[in-house]
C-alpha cells in the first residue's frame, strides 16, 4: 500500500460511485439472470393472461411505469415505509452512517491526517461497512458473573429507544412517524430513558470500571435533562403548542433562535452531555476508567450501542432544527414538476407514454426535505467541531455547570419568553405572527 | 597513576588529539579548596569514624561505618545542607563478604554546592545464604534524614537483601512479587548463558 | 482461606465504601505500569505504586558488557531519549579512562541532546492530552515529531535507536548540509510549537482541569527529591546543564524556565518552555560549532579503567540522570548504576494522588514527567 496520501478529488470519487454501480449491474446482468435461466431448466413458466411469463417479460412488467408507479406511491404512504425508510429509521441510519465517516474525515483533517483511506476505491467511503463487517465476525465475550438478560437486551433497548425518539421528528409536512399532540412532552419522556438504560448495562456488566462510568454517565445525563427540559419551555410559552409540526410551521417567517438565543445555547450545550460528546465524553473517559460503561460490550453488542449514539446524534439535531432553526422551512428551491407531463404524457419520438401516478412525491415535500437535511447536517457539523478542539472535562466541573450555570441560563430565556409574549411582540395575537 | 600512562599512550597515537592532549596537562592540577573544606568538616566532628574516600573536582567521598551513619548523614544534613538524596547504590564484593551501600547526596538550597555530589559510603556484612530482612545484612535506614531515599532503599532491599531498619516499608518494588531466587544484583546470581 | 499467600501478595480486603482499583499495566490510562488505588465515592484514598513491569535488569546486564557494548544495551531504558542517557555514560566513562573530546564532538552532542529531547519531551505532551481527553493534542506532537527524528536519523541512521554517542565522541560526523537542513527545520519547528498554546495552554477547559490540582511546595519538592521538570516548577531553580555545566553549555546562551505554582498546569507547561529553549540551544550550537575537525578520540581495543569509579548527571527530559559506574580494572564495569529522573520522582505519586479526585487522576500523574521503562530500567 502506499504511504502517501493522494490528494482528494471530487471527481474521482464520483467515478469510483459509478464505477460500483457498473459492476452492480454487471454481476446482475451476467451472473443473476444466467441463474435463473437455469433454474427456469425445473420450474414451469407460468402462464398469464394469455402471455406465457418468461423472466424477459416479468422484468418488463416491473419495469412498466404505468403499472408498477402507483403501487409505489401507495407503498409510501404506508406507515410501515415510514417507519423503516423515509422518516424514520433508513433515513436516519443514512445520515447516521455519513455522520460517522464524515466525523473522521473531519477529525483527521483537523488533526493533520487523512482519516479512513484504504477501505473502498477512494478516501476509505467503505469504511463504515468494513467497521459494521469486523463487528459482525467479533465474538461476543459476556462477563461470568454479568447479570445475563439484563445484559444481552440492553444495547437493544438503547438502539430501540434511539429509534422511538427518531420516530417523533417530522421531516416534511406530513411526514412524521408519529404525530402526536404533546410530541415534544413525547421526547422528554424519551429522553429521560436513555439514563436508565445506561446504569442497567453498566450495572449488569459486574465490574468496577462500567460501575464508575455508569454512576457518571447517571450524574451527567440527569443533571442536564434539567436544563434541557427548562430552555425549551420559552419555545413552548412562544408558541402554545407542544406539537412538533405546529412549532416548525409556526417559524415560517422568522426562526425561533433569533427571539430565543440563550434557550438554543442552553440547548445545545446540553445536548452534547447528553450524547456524550466531548467535552462531555466522562461516561467512556479512556484514559480514567477504560471505555466506562461500554467497556464489558463487545463484537456486535459495541457496534449496536455504536449505532444507537449516532441515531442518537441525528435525532438531536434534527431536534434543534425543528425547535429553533425553521425545521424544513425555507425558499423554494426545487423545481416544479413539468406540468405538460401529466396531462400530455412523455413523448420519446413517436410514442407518447401517459404514465398515472406521476408525482411520486410533491414538490413542498422535496423542498422541505432539502432544507431539513441541510440545516440538520449543519448542525450535525457544529456537534462534530467540538472534538478536535478540547480536552475532557471533570465531573465535578460538569455538574457545576449542569446545576448552576445551565439552570440559570435557562430561567433567563424562560423570563425573555415571558416578557415578549406578555408584552404582546409574539405569540398569538402578537404583534409579530 | 595508570590513567596519565594512557593519556601518554594515546597523544603518541593521534594527532589531532596531541593539541587537546596538551591543552589538559598544562592546566595546572588544583587541589580543589572548597571540596577539601567540606570533607575536613565532616572528619573533624567524627574523627576516626569517618574517613574521606576522595577527594576530585565536584566529586567528595565519605566512608562511614554503618553503625555511625546515621550521625554522619545527620551532619551532613544539618550542617553541609545537603538536602536530597539523588540514588542510593548498593554494590556487591564477595570477596571481601561485604556489601557497599552508596548515597550519593545534593543539595538544591545551598547554591555553593549546586555542583557537587557527596558519596557517603558505607559496609554491611554479607553472608553466603541470604535471607533477605532477616541475617545480619542490615543497617538503619536513613528516611527519616532524607525523605527522598525511601523508594530508593526499597529497591536496595530487593536486589540486594539489605535490610534497612526504620523504613516504614520494606517491600518488593521492581521485582514482581513471586520472586524466590537470590536477590539479582548479587554476584553469585549469573544471568542464564553467562 | 486458610492456604497461605505468597510473599508480597496481598487479599483485597471487602468494603462496603472504599473500592480498589487497579489501574495496571493493561489499562489505557497508565503507561506500562501498575497503580493500586484505593477510592472511596470519587476521592483518591491511597496510592500505592508497582512499577516493576518491565523490569529487565539493565544494571546487572551491563555487567556482562564491556564499555563499548554497553552502549546498545544502556540506551534502552529511554529509548526515545537515548542521546540522553547516553551522555552521562560516556561522560562517565571518559572519566574512568581519561579521554578528551574534540570541540566539534561537543557540540554535536549538544545539539543531538537538545534534538532528544525535544522528541521525548513531545511524546510525552501527547500522552498528557490524550490522557486528559485532546485527541488533536495527540495528533499535532506526534506529527511534529518528525521534524526532529529526521534530523537525528540524518545524523546517526536510526530513527530511534542511535547509539550515536561513544566514550570519546560520536560515532560519525553530521552530513555535508546539515547545518542549513537543520535551522530550516527548527525554525518551522518553532513556529509549529507556538501554535500549542492556543489549542493547549490557553484552553479553558484543560485550565480548569489542571490548575489547582496536586500542588507540591517549594519545601516538598526538595524534601522529596524531585527533579527535572517537577522541581522547575514548583519554584526550585535547578538544571544540571546551569549548575553543572558539562560540554559547551557554559558557553551557550539560554535560560532555565521555572515556574512557581507546581500545579499540574505548571508541570505540564515548564517541558514545554524547555522545549522552546532547545531550539535556541540548537540554533545557537550551530552558529558557534567548530566547521571542521574530528568528531572522535580513538580507543584502544578492550578498553579498561582503573580501579576507581564516577558519577557523572546531565540534564534530561525527565530530570537529571546520573551514571554510576564502578570499575575494577577489567574491561567490563563491576557495577553501573543509573539514577533515573522517573525514579525520582515515582515517589511523588502516592503523595499527591491522595485525597485528589479520580478524575485528576490522570492529570496528575503524568505531569509527573513519568516514563515506566526508564524507571524500572
Amino acid at each position: 500500500m502506499s504511504t502517501i496520501a493522494p490528494e482528494f478529488r471530487l471527481s474521482r470519487l464520483i467515478a469510483s460511485l459509478i464505477d460500483l454501480i457498473f459492476w452492480i449491474i454487471v454481476i446482475f446482468t451476467l451472473i443473476g439472470l444466467p441463474i435463473v435461466f437455469i433454474l427456469l431448466f425445473y420450474i414451469q413458466l407460468p402462464v398469464i393472461d394469455d402471455k406465457l411469463l418468461t423472466p424477459y417479460l416479468a422484468l418488463t412488467w416491473l419495469a412498466d411505469p404505468s403499472r408498477t408507479l402507483p403501487i409505489i406511491k401507495s407503498l409510501m404512504h404506508t406507515d410501515f415505509f415510514r417507519i423503516t425508510a423515509f422518516p424514520g429509521f433508513g433515513f436516519a441510519a443514512l445520515l447516521a452512517a455519513g455522520t460517522i465517516y464524515i466525523e473522521r474525515k473531519l477529525l483527521a483533517k483537523i488533526q493533520l491526517r487523512v482519516g479512513p483511506l484504504y477501505c473502498g476505491k477512494i478516501e476509505g467511503i467503505l469504511q463504515l461497512m468494513g467497521d459494521g463487517l469486523k463487528l459482525i465476525s467479533k465474538e461476543i465475550i459476556i462477563p461470568a458473573k454479568a447479570d445475563k438478560p439484563i445484559f444481552w437486551v440492553a444495547p437493544l433497548l438503547f438502539v430501540g429507544t434511539a429509534a422511538a425518539f427518531i420516530s417523533l421528528i417530522p421531516v416534511a409536512p406530513g411526514w412524521v412517524v408519529a404525530d402526536l399532540e404533546v410530541g415534544l412532552l413525547a421526547v422528554f419522556a424519551v429522553i429521560g430513558f436513555f439514563p436508565i438504560i445506561t446504569i442497567l448495562s453498566s450495572w449488569s456488566a459486574n465490574s468496577k470500571f462500567p460501575f464508575i462510568g455508569g454512576i457518571r454517565a447517571l450524574h451527567q445525563m440527569v443533571s442536564f435533562e434539567i436544563p434541557l427540559i427548562l430552555s425549551l419551555l420559552g419555545i413552548v410559552i412562544l408558541t402554545g403548542t407542544l406539537n412538533l409540526t405546529e412549532i416548525v410551521e409556526s417559524q415560517q417567517h422568522y426562526w425561533w433562535i433569533i427571539f430565543m438565543p440563550i434557550g438554543a445555547i442552553v440547548f445545545f450545550t446540553t445536548i452534547l452531555a447528553e450524547l456524550e460528546r466531548i467535552p462531555f465524553d466522562l461516561p467512556e473517559a479512556e484514559s480514567e476508567i477504560v471505555a466506562g460503561w461500554l467497556t464489558e460490550f463487545s463484537g456486535m453488542m459495541y457496534g449496536l450501542v455504536q449505532l444507537g449514539s449516532y441515531l442518537k446524534l441525528y435525532a438531536f439535531a434534527a431536534l434543534f432544527t425543528i425547535l429553533f432553526l425553521g425545521g424544513w422551512n425555507g425558499p423554494m428551491v426545487w423545481p416544479p414538476f413539468p406540468q405538460e407531463i401529466i396531462t400530455e404524457g412523455i413523448k420519446m419520438g413517436p410514442i407518447t407514454m401517459h404514465v398515472p401516478g406521476l408525482p411520486l412525491l410533491d414538490q413542498e415535500m422535496l423542498n422541505g426535505t432539502l432544507w431539513f437535511t441541510i440545516k440538520t447536517i449543519g448542525v450535525i457539523l457544529v456537534i462534530l467541531l467540538p472534538r478536535g478542539v478540547f480536552p475532557r472535562i471533570r465531573i465535578d466541573l460538569l455538574l457545576h455547570t449542569g446545576w448552576y450555570k445551565l439552570i440559570g441560563l435557562a430561567f433567563v430565556n424562560i423570563f425573555i419568553a415571558l416578557a415578549l409574549v406578555y408584552a404582546g411582540v409574539l405569540g398569538p395575537g402578537g404583534l409579530i405572527q | 597513576m595508570s590513567s596519565e600512562k594512557i593519556i601518554n599512550e594515546k597523544s603518541s597515537e593521534t594527532v589531532e588529539t596531541k593539541l587537546e592532549v596538551a591543552k589538559k596537562e598544562t592546566i595546572p592540577v588544583v587541589e580543589p579548596k572548597f571540596e577539601k573544606s567540606l570533607a575536613e568538616k565532616v572528619v573533624t566532628k567524627f574523627g576516626t569514624k569517618a574517613t574521606i574516600g576522595f577527594i576530585k573536582p565536584n566529586r567528595i567521598r565519605i566512608n562511614a561505618k554503618k553503625e555511625n551513619i546515621l550521625d554522619v548523614a545527620t551532619f551532613i544534613r544539618d550542617e553541609l545542607n545537603f538536602d536530597h538524596a539523588e540514588s542510593v547504590t548498593g554494590v556487591d564484593y564477595p570477596q571481601s563478604k561485604e556489601i557497599e551501600v552508596v548515597y550519593h547526596l545534593g543539595s538544591y538550597t545551598e547554591p555553593q554546592l549546586a555542583k557537587q555530589v557527596l558519596t557517603l559510603a558505607t559496609r554491611v556484612p554479607r553472608e553466603d545464604i541470604p535471607n533477605p530482612g532477616n541475617d545480619s545484612t542490615r543497617m538503619p535506614s536513613l528516611r527519616d534524614i532524607f525523605y527522598s531515599v525511601e523508594f530508593h532503599e526499597r529497591e536496595c532491599f530487593e536486589m540486594l537483601g539489605v535490610y534497612f531498619e526504620g523504613h516504614p516499608d520494606n517491600r518488593r518494588l521492581l521485582l514482581p512479587e513471586d520472586w524466590a531466587d537470590i536477590p539479582p544484583f548479587r554476584k553469585d546470581f549469573s544471568i542464564k548463558g553467562r | 482461606m486458610t492456604t497461605s499467600l505468597p510473599p508480597g501478595i496481598q487479599l483485597e480486603k471487602a468494603d462496603d465504601r472504599i473500592m480498589t482499583l487497579n489501574v495496571g499495566p493493561q489499562h489505557p490510562g497508565s503507561g506500562h505500569m501498575r497503580l493500586i488505588i484505593k477510592v472511596d465515592g470519587d476521592y483518591i484514598v491511597s496510592c500505592d505504586p508497582d512499577p516493576g513491569y518491565v523490569h529487565r535488569g539493565e544494571e546487572k546486564m551491563a555487567e556482562y558488557r564491556n564499555y563499548i557494548q554497553n552502549i546498545p544495551h544502556l540506551e534502552r531504558p529511554i529509548i526515545h531519549d537515548s542521546c540522553n542517557i547516553l551522555y552521562p555514560y560516556c561522560l562517565a566513562v571518559e572519566d574512568l579512562l581519561g579521554l578528551e573530546v574534540p570541540e566539534r564532538a561537543k557540540y554535536i552532542r549538544v545539539i543531538a541532546s537538545e534534538l532528544n529531547r525535544c522528541v521525548y519531551t513531545l511524546y510525552w505532551l501527547a500522552i498528557y492530552g490524550i490522557f486528559l481527553g485532546h485527541s488533536t493534542m495527540f495528533m499535532w506532537p506526534m506529527g511534529d515529531r518528525e521534524f526532529c527524528i529526521d534530523l537525528l536519523e540524518a545524523m546517526s541512521g536510526a530513527r530511534v535507536t542511535h547509539a550515536y554517542f561513544v566514550p570519546g565522541g560520536v560515532r560519525n560526523d553530521v552530513p555535508a548540509n546539515f547545518e542549513e537542513r537543520c535551522l530550516r527545520q527548527i525554525d518551522y519547528f518553532e513556529k509549529r510549537l507556538k501554535q500549542y498554546e492556543d489549542i493547549f495552554y490557553q484552553n479553558p477547559v484543560l485550565k480548569q482541569r489542571t490548575e489547582g490540582t496536586g500542588v507540591l511546595s517549594r519545601m516538598d519538592a526538595i524534601r522529596l527529591g524531585t527533579t527535572g521538570s517537577v522541581l522547575r516548577s514548583a519554584g526550585v531553580d535547578f538544571d544540571v546543564r546551569k549548575k553543572e555545566p558539562y560540554d559547551v553549555y557554559d558557553n551557550l546562551d539560554f535560560q532555565t524556565q521555572v515556574l512557581k505554582e507546581g500545579d499540574s498546569y505548571a508541570r505540564s507547561r515548564v517541558p514545554y518552555l524547555d522545549m522552546l529553549e532547545s531550539c535556541r540551544i540548537i540554533k545557537d550550537a550551530l552558529k558557534k560549532m567548530p566547521k571542521s575537525g574530528s568528531v572522535r578520540t580513538k580507543l584502544k581495543p578492550n578498553p579498561k579503567g582503573g580501579n576507581e569509579e564516577a558519577y557523572r548527571r546531565v540534564e534530561s527530559g525527565r530530570g537529571s540522570l546520573g551514571m554510576y559506574i564502578v570499575s575494577d580494572g577489567k574491561p567490563e564495569p563491576y557495577r553501573v548504576k543509573i539514577s533515573v529522573g522517573s525514579f525520582r520522582n515515582l515517589i511523588c505519586m502516592p503523595y499527591l494522588l491522595k485525597g485528589e479526585k479520580l478524575g485528576n487522576m490522570p492529570a496528575v500523574y503524568w505531569s509527573l514527567n513519568y516514563w515506566p521503562v526508564e524507571a524500572d530500567r
